[in-house]
């Protein structure tokens, strides 16, 4: 069936004036396209808002650019992260990994980007919320998307925990052993999680099938929730604004149009991290230490990855029934940073505004000072 | 306005040049970037089943389960599967057991080779001889060394 311009069958939407003029001339493939597209789907005034969208430019935009580099880390993790399905078996971990590392052609590579991603993603989503921190984007309205971000920080620290356990090889046996007896010792749901967890009062390869359900299935598809929520926030509200930038007079604001001006110079940073991401894989390949032995001795110099190196650094100062206070220590940062934007709804210059940087100082003090004792000790 | 065109059209000719220079530039990227996904994915050449002297073990029937005329078995090696069975004259003989038709196990059912997917029927050669079947099934020669069964490479035509 033809529709002429102007006479349009039935259920069909008419094409607005506005889209005609953006559209390459009707007798062109593409813009015959577009007219056909937009008959049938009114999303016009999606693609005219997604067009419009502005990032403002100031001397802390940089830091804009984090979310979007997580979100390029994220899918170098499912795309990799298919790849290792494809020969990993939850009921041979170990044989099945060393089949990856020994065997298949690039399977060293895809396994060294998978494990250097993910690093690099936790990096890339800390820095993220400390910008966001104290550019203080949480405040109101956004308290919204400062809790998704919060929980995906959460969830991914989950995909590190979870995928660690699945080499099943010495280092991954004992750190989760250590985890789950961390999470054991926490008072209240602690001991029902962990035995949930482990599936079982030992760590074996039963609890292979639940890490692996949790790291293959229900994580990604929460953090894909979530990530769908947390910019669908940032579309609907826009980009916040540091104090100085929203101060400025209107005439003084310069922004830059997200598609393609802005978009354009975020591709040489992610072609940088990429860059970055196969040059660490060739030089520090992961390594795939000796199948787990549930009776051998723990390594020497056993450690957490770096991103649970504060907590674990924190559980050592408390030692003995101390423990507890480290532990409390742990739940409660969490909960302070969620509350923080119903504490500081504040008008730049309230004194509330002041202490929570101080706060956010002292925390990534705290934070980093942890985790380089935690890694030298 | 005819002055502005003309000047765009020739920054464009650069400009065209450029971006096609781009493109082509990261479509060898993106080739290089998939030449190792492909790679990981493509499946690895098996090994050659068969050892040097042409041999293979037959894996899941021992020379005694087939000892009597008109036993057979399902059985396999390294390359593929096999219908091991001996004639009711007594010959023991090897074929392959897929099916030519549409890839099933077949099934030696003393007289004859039936599969039961399609219905097709082959004889103790190996011949199709009734329903959807294009071919015989493949004739290895098969040979028992101290209660094992081995089969040998069969020969080129």
């Amino acid at each position: 069936m033809q529709a002429r311009e102007g006479e349009m069958a039935d259920h069909m939407h008419t094409v607005p004036e506005e889209a005609l003029k953006e559209l390459p001339p009707a007798h062109k493939a593409l813009g015959k396209l577009g007219r056909a597209l937009l008959a049938r789907f009114p999303v016009w005034p999606i693609v005219d808002f997604l067009r419009n969208k502005k990032v403002p430019e100031h001397r802390h935009a940089a830091w804009y650019m984090m979310g979007g580099l997580a979100l390029f880390f994220f899918a170098i993790q499912v795309f990799t992260g298919i790849l290792l399905m494809v020969y990993y078996r939850p009921a041979e971990p170990w044989q099945s990994v060393q089949r990856i590392v020994m065997e298949v052609p690039y399977g060293n590579l895809m396994r060294s980007i998978h494990h250097w991603s993910a690093n690099l993603m936790i990096l890339t989503l800390f820095l993220h919320m400390f910008s966001a921190y104290f550019m203080k984007a949480y405040r109101a309205p956004r308290e919204g998307t400062w809790l998704v971000g919060l929980a995906l920080l959460g969830l991914c620290m989950a995909f590190g925990f979870s995928g660690y356990l699945l080499p099943w090889d010495d280092l991954s046996f004992f750190a989760t052993n250590v985890g789950l007896t961390e999470m054991e010792k926490a008072p209240g749901l602690g001991p029902w999680l962990a035995s949930l967890l482990r599936g079982g009062p030992a760590v074996t390869t039963d609890t292979i099938g639940r890490f692996y359900v949790l790291h293959v299935v229900v994580l990604p598809l929460a953090v894909l929730g979530l990530i769908g929520m947390h910019l669908l926030f940032v579309q609907i509200q826009g980009m916040s604004e540091p104090d100085s930038f929203a101060a400025l007079p209107a005439c003084q604001k310069k922004h830059k149009k997200f598609f393609f001006d802005y978009f354009a110079s975020e591709i040489p940073v992610w072609l940088a991290a990429f860059a970055l991401l196969v040059a660490l894989s060739a030089i520090w390949p992961r390594a795939l230490e000796a199948e787990a032995d549930p009776f051998g001795a723990a390594p020497l110099g056993i450690k957490p990855e770096w991103y649970f190196l504060a907590q674990y650094q924190a559980l050592k100062l408390f030692p003995g029934k101390l423990e507890y206070a480290g532990m409390a220590l742990m739940g409660i940062v969490p909960l302070l940073c969620a509350l923080v934007p119903f504490f500081d709804r504040a008008v730049p210059s309230d004194r509330r505004g002041t202490w929570i940087e101080r706060a956010g100082v002292a925390l990534l003090v705290g934070f980093v000072v942890l985790t380089v004792w935690g890694w030298i000790s | 306005m005819t002055d502005s065109n003309t000047t765009r059209r020739e920054g464009d000719g650069g400009r065209r040049r450029f971006l096609g220079g781009l493109g082509l530039l990261s479509m060898a990227w993106a080739g290089g970037l998939l030449y190792p996904v492909y790679r990981y994915l493509a499946p690895t050449i098996p090994k050659d089943p068969f050892d040097a002297e042409g041999k293979a073990p037959v894996e899941g029937v021992k020379a005694e389960d087939i000892a009597q005329p008109g036993q057979g078995r399902n059985a396999g090696f390294a390359g593929g599967g096999l219908v091991v069975f001996r004639t009711p004259e007594g010959e023991l003989r090897a074929l392959s057991s897929k099916c030519t038709h549409a890839g099933c196990n077949v099934e030696f059912q003393g007289g004859s080779i039936h599969c039961h997917c399609h219905g097709g029927v082959y004889d103790l050669e190996g011949k199709n001889v009734s329903g959807p079947p294009p071919k015989p099934l493949t004739r290895y020669r098969v040979a028992e060394q101290g209660g094992l069964l081995y089969v040998y490479r069969p020969d080129k035509a």
